[in-house]
């Protein structure tokens, strides 16, 4: 199924998103974020890991080598401090697009 | 607060970048891992999950490459990679890199030496303000008819009076000074009579002291004396005392007053002395001495001032009858400095520069047209490895740069060499030349220049084959395709395109060397050999000389002297020597002749000279007989007439026997009787027409200042050091000076045209050079890729000659009509050479035939070597790998 186009940004988001309960690993993200949106967004690997390595470099994740649920060694990506600030700011500066986005499809 | 992250990140990025691929490639694999086994819990068998897997991955060289793009610092390090890859290509291919970089290196080192010393001989800001403002104004008339001559005192009190255009004009005359006194033994040195108003004119500023004050140049002033920095510090150990010290100059005391700066260097670049020129009001036309200097008033252009002068000159000549043609042309300070021959040389040269640079451009268009080819594959390849078209292009423009890089720092030690080369060089002392330096400006240019080149030619190719169908190019294999087929024709219209300039630079070099020849040919009219004859010119200093009894005894005595040399075969005097001492120049009159009102004979040059000269430099006697000491002091007067003065004034009659008197009607002289016709000699130059000439006898006619020439059985300048010693034996204040022999003179005022052939042959050298490495270069990639089809024509029977000749037709056909393109531009171009050739014309059949042909055997060589490597291509080898 054809995935939405995902809007610059809204990946970020997203990823920050999914990775605010628990520490993941990759494949782990895709699912999580795939069921989170009701398989809206399919999160490709093309997309996924060079925006989990400029967020790690931007400081905002972690990652370590740790085994996967069924044994399998795989890289986990948890949120740092940074992290957590940064959801917050995007998650309200993305509810005021929202609420300004709804309101002006609906003006008349 | 990302700031520390990302430092660290960058870091590491930097530092291990193996360790974080290694780490990416692991997270990519266990991604796959999971998810096959993911398919698999779904209910797919084993390879058919980890085929979907990938699947879904979507290349996993892309999604790497992706990743790295979005790394910190991959910008930098994939700059670094450029530049190690590019190294390691161009390390690999030594010989297409030593071809770029030394065809790079020649172009950009010419053309910026040449540039530097065109930009500071003709463009630099000179050192005086405003110098653009600044004019000098020269005189020339028939019967004297000189381009840029000089006007008398009267000229010039009647341009003052009438002037409007400039503000003060000033006046000034070259003069070689004998300079003695306290400080050391007599030098003589360039100076030059001034009026008051000069250094303000050129607002010019002393070191130490001042300049002349205004009405310094009224006849009851004292003689003052403004030194240059160098004679200050050669003569006077630059000390501040010398300022109103009394120095002699031509035996007269003369106090100084300033000290200029060495970049000061006008009338001439040697003047070392300015000394006050006093406005006594003459009392006759002559002698034509001077040339003015003045500041244009402001909003006043020179042409403006042009046009008034010439209204001026309209005056003069209706005030003065025997002034003909009579106008008075203004240069620019410039333009005056560098004199009428320099300046289109220069620009000749530049030009030639410009187009070795073009041919070194071309040369590595094709180049990187040829490597292309070679790597269209490679592209492909990595194309289809997950490299994008952008870091494709940015990988050769960082190739092209490293290889312009490598060409401008070599270019930049050529360049730095040529300049002193040429600094030390001086031909025909250049003005400026000390101000001459590297331009940046210029080198920053032709970086520019061969770097836009590189990319371009590297550049177009790598596009047209990224945007190429992969599959194709890879299955070609590298033959030769479409593209590259086009790419042969560019590569083949580059190589006509050398060819065609290369024999234009050829034609004109040829052009230059035949000329060069001539000059060296050129006789001065005299049979004696020019090392044998060596020249001094005396200045007895004490005053008491100035009276000719005393003076003749002077120069007996000096002659005498000198006789006494061992070595020394005859020795005489003379005010003239060819090939450019020309003495002085004066009209006459013949006996019987009826001149109107106003009208003069032309002048011409009168030489005197002792009586064994004509011996001495082996002037032939055509008629009568040479002087002899018996025409002495209170003999009758008597004159030698030149060939071409009997030939121009006494047609059809016999000269000698009639009698002729120094200048014009009214003149006190007496009537002289020729006794002889001599030869005639060149005494304005070799490649000057002869001027007539009269000549006088040393003792009728008495001059202070003279050459002594000596004659010698063997080298003659080997007698000067015992000449000198002899002759400051007799006065301690004589000055010696200008002590050359005829071929060092004759050496001397042939630096000019050496300096420009032989610069103008190199460039044609490298130009040629360039042009056959295009060619074989050419030649050679195009076997290459036939090899192939040669052997098939070798196997089915093709002799080895015929091999060779297909494949030097292929060449010689580029170069025949390379070569036919170059002449016509030749024809179109030579005549800018004009000024420059003595005894051809621009357009001398035999240059224009031997040029072509030379440049054809150069064609035919490069050609040679590939054609007889295909001759060696083995059938069987060629149709096994083709």
């Amino acid at each position: 199924m054809p995935a939405t186009n995902l809007l610059q940004g809204t990946l970020d988001l997203l990823i920050l998103k999914a990775l605010a309960l628990t520490g993941m690993h990759g494949l782990g993200i895709s699912h999580r974020i795939a069921q989170m949106t009701n398989g809206t967004f399919q999160v490709k690997p093309g997309s996924l890991f060079p925006a989990l390595h400029r967020m790690e470099e931007a400081g905002w994740l972690s990652s370590a080598w740790g085994d996967s649920e069924n044994k399998r060694r795989a890289k986990f990506y948890r949120l740092t401090a940074a992290g957590r600030r940064q959801l917050q700011a995007e998650t309200r500066q993305w509810e005021t697009i929202a609420l300004a986005m709804a309101s002006a499809l609906q003006a008349s | 607060m990302q700031w520390p992250s990302r430092l660290a990140s960058l870091r590491r990025n930097l530092r291990e970048p193996a360790r974080v691929d290694r780490d990416l490639d692991d997270e990519l694999h266990a991604y796959l891992d999971q998810l096959s086994d993911e398919k698999r819990a779904a209910g797919m068998a084993a390879p058919e999950a980890r085929r979907a897997a990938r699947i879904e991955l979507g290349g996993l060289e892309q999604v790497k490459e992706e990743v790295r793009q979005v790394r910190s610092g991959h910008m930098l390090a994939e700059l670094l990679q450029d530049l190690r890859y590019g190294m390691r290509m161009l390390r690999n291919n030594p010989a297409f890199t030593v071809v770029a970089v030394l065809a790079l290196a020649l172009g950009i080192g010419a053309n910026t030496a040449m540039f530097s010393v065109a930009y500071g001989v003709l463009m630099r800001p000179l050192p005086y303000a405003d110098a653009d403002r600044v004019a000098v104004v020269f005189m020339r008339y028939f019967p004297r008819d000189f381009a840029f001559g000089t006007m008398c005192m009267r000229d010039y009190l009647m341009w003052k009076e009438d002037n409007r255009a400039f503000e003060d004009p000033s006046l000034f005359t070259n003069r070689r000074m004998d300079i003695g006194g306290r400080e050391g033994v007599p030098e003589q040195v360039q100076g030059a009579f001034v009026t008051a108003g000069f250094f303000s004119t050129l607002a010019v500023h002393p070191l130490i002291g001042r300049t002349f004050a205004p009405g310094e140049d009224k006849p009851t002033t004292a003689s003052l004396a403004v030194l240059g920095e160098s004679i200050w510090r050669r003569r006077f150990a630059a000390s501040s005392a010398v300022l109103g010290q009394t120095i002699l100059v031509n035996g007269a005391p003369a106090m100084v007053i300033g000290v200029m700066p060495g970049v000061f260097q006008f009338p001439m670049r040697q003047t070392e002395v300015w000394t006050n020129l006093l406005l006594n009001p003459p009392t006759r036309y002559g002698p034509w001495f001077y040339r003015g200097v003045a500041r244009l008033k402001p909003g006043v252009t020179l042409e403006q001032a042009q046009l008034e002068l010439n209204r001026i000159g309209l005056r003069m000549m209706q005030q003065n009858s025997f002034y003909k043609r009579l106008t008075l042309p203004v240069l620019s300070l410039r333009d005056a400095m560098l004199g009428v021959t320099l300046k289109p040389a220069i620009l000749v040269l530049a030009g030639a520069v410009g187009l070795v640079l073009l041919i070194a451009v071309v040369n590595v268009a094709n180049l990187m047209l040829a490597r292309a080819t070679v790597r269209e594959r490679e592209m492909a390849l990595r194309l289809s490895l997950g490299a994008g078209r952008g870091r494709l292009v940015r990988q050769l423009l960082t190739e092209s740069v490293l290889l312009a890089a490598m060409g401008g720092v070599a270019g930049l030690a050529l360049a730095w060499g040529g300049i002193h080369l040429v600094r030390a060089w001086n031909p025909g002392n250049l003005p400026f030349i000390d101000s001459v330096r590297l331009d940046l400006g210029a080198l920053s240019f032709m970086l520019l220049v061969s770097m836009v080149t590189g990319v371009l030619f590297g550049l177009a190719p790598a596009l047209e084959s990224a945007r190429a169908d992969l599959n194709a190019t890879l299955k070609e294999g590298g033959r030769a395709g479409a593209a590259s087929q086009s790419r042969g024709r560019t590569r083949a219209a580059l190589v006509v395109c050398e060819i065609a300039v290369s024999a234009m630079l050829l034609v004109g070099a040829g052009l230059l060397l035949r000329s060069f020849a001539n000059l060296q040919g050129a006789t001065g009219g005299f049979s004696a050999p020019p090392r044998q004859i060596l020249t001094m010119l005396i200045s007895p200093g004490n005053q008491k000389y100035k009276e000719a009894r005393p003076g003749l005894a002077f120069y007996d005595e000096v002659l005498r002297v000198a006789r006494g040399v061992p070595g020394v075969e005859i020795a005489t005097v003379t005010d003239s020597l060819p090939p450019d001492q020309q003495g002085d120049a004066d009209s006459f009159m013949m006996e019987g002749q009826t001149l109107a009102p106003g009208e003069l004979n032309p002048i011409v040059s009168d030489v005197t000279t002792g009586p064994e000269f004509f011996q001495a430099l082996g002037i032939p006697l055509v008629k009568g007989r040479y002087f002899t000491v018996h025409d002495g002091p209170d003999a009758a007067p008597v004159t030698i007439v030149s060939e071409g003065f009997a030939r121009r004034f006494f047609p059809d009659q016999e000269a000698v026997g009639k009698r002729i008197k120094q200048s014009g009607p009214g003149s006190g002289n007496p009537w002289m009787e020729i006794v002889g016709v001599v030869g005639n000699v060149k005494y304005l130059g070799f490649t000057v027409d002869t001027d007539p000439a009269y000549y006088l006898p040393f003792a009728q006619s008495y001059g202070q200042r003279m050459f002594l020439a000596v004659r010698s059985r063997g080298d003659a300048a080997l007698l000067a050091a015992p000449l000198r010693r002899q002759i400051q034996a007799i006065d301690p204040g004589v000055t010696l000076a200008q002590i050359a022999t005829l071929e060092q003179a004759r050496t001397l005022s042939v630096s000019q045209p050496r300096f420009d052939t032989m610069l103008l042959s190199l460039f044609a050298g490298i130009a040629l050079l360039l042009a056959a490495v295009g060619i074989y270069g050419l030649i050679g990639y195009a076997v290459a890729q036939r090899t192939h089809e040669i052997g098939v024509r070798m196997a089915l029977g093709a002799a080895q000659a015929d091999v060779v000749r297909m494949v030097v037709r292929q060449g010689v056909s580029l170069a025949v009509i390379g070569i036919v393109l170059g002449l016509g531009g030749a024809f179109a171009l030579t005549h800018l050479l004009k000024a420059m050739l003595f005894g051809i014309g621009v357009t001398d059949p035999l240059t224009f035939a031997v040029a072509p042909l030379g440049m054809m055997l150069v064609v035919l060589l490069a050609t040679l070597v590939p054609a007889l490597r295909a001759t060696r291509i083995s059938p069987v080898a060629a149709l096994r790998y083709g």
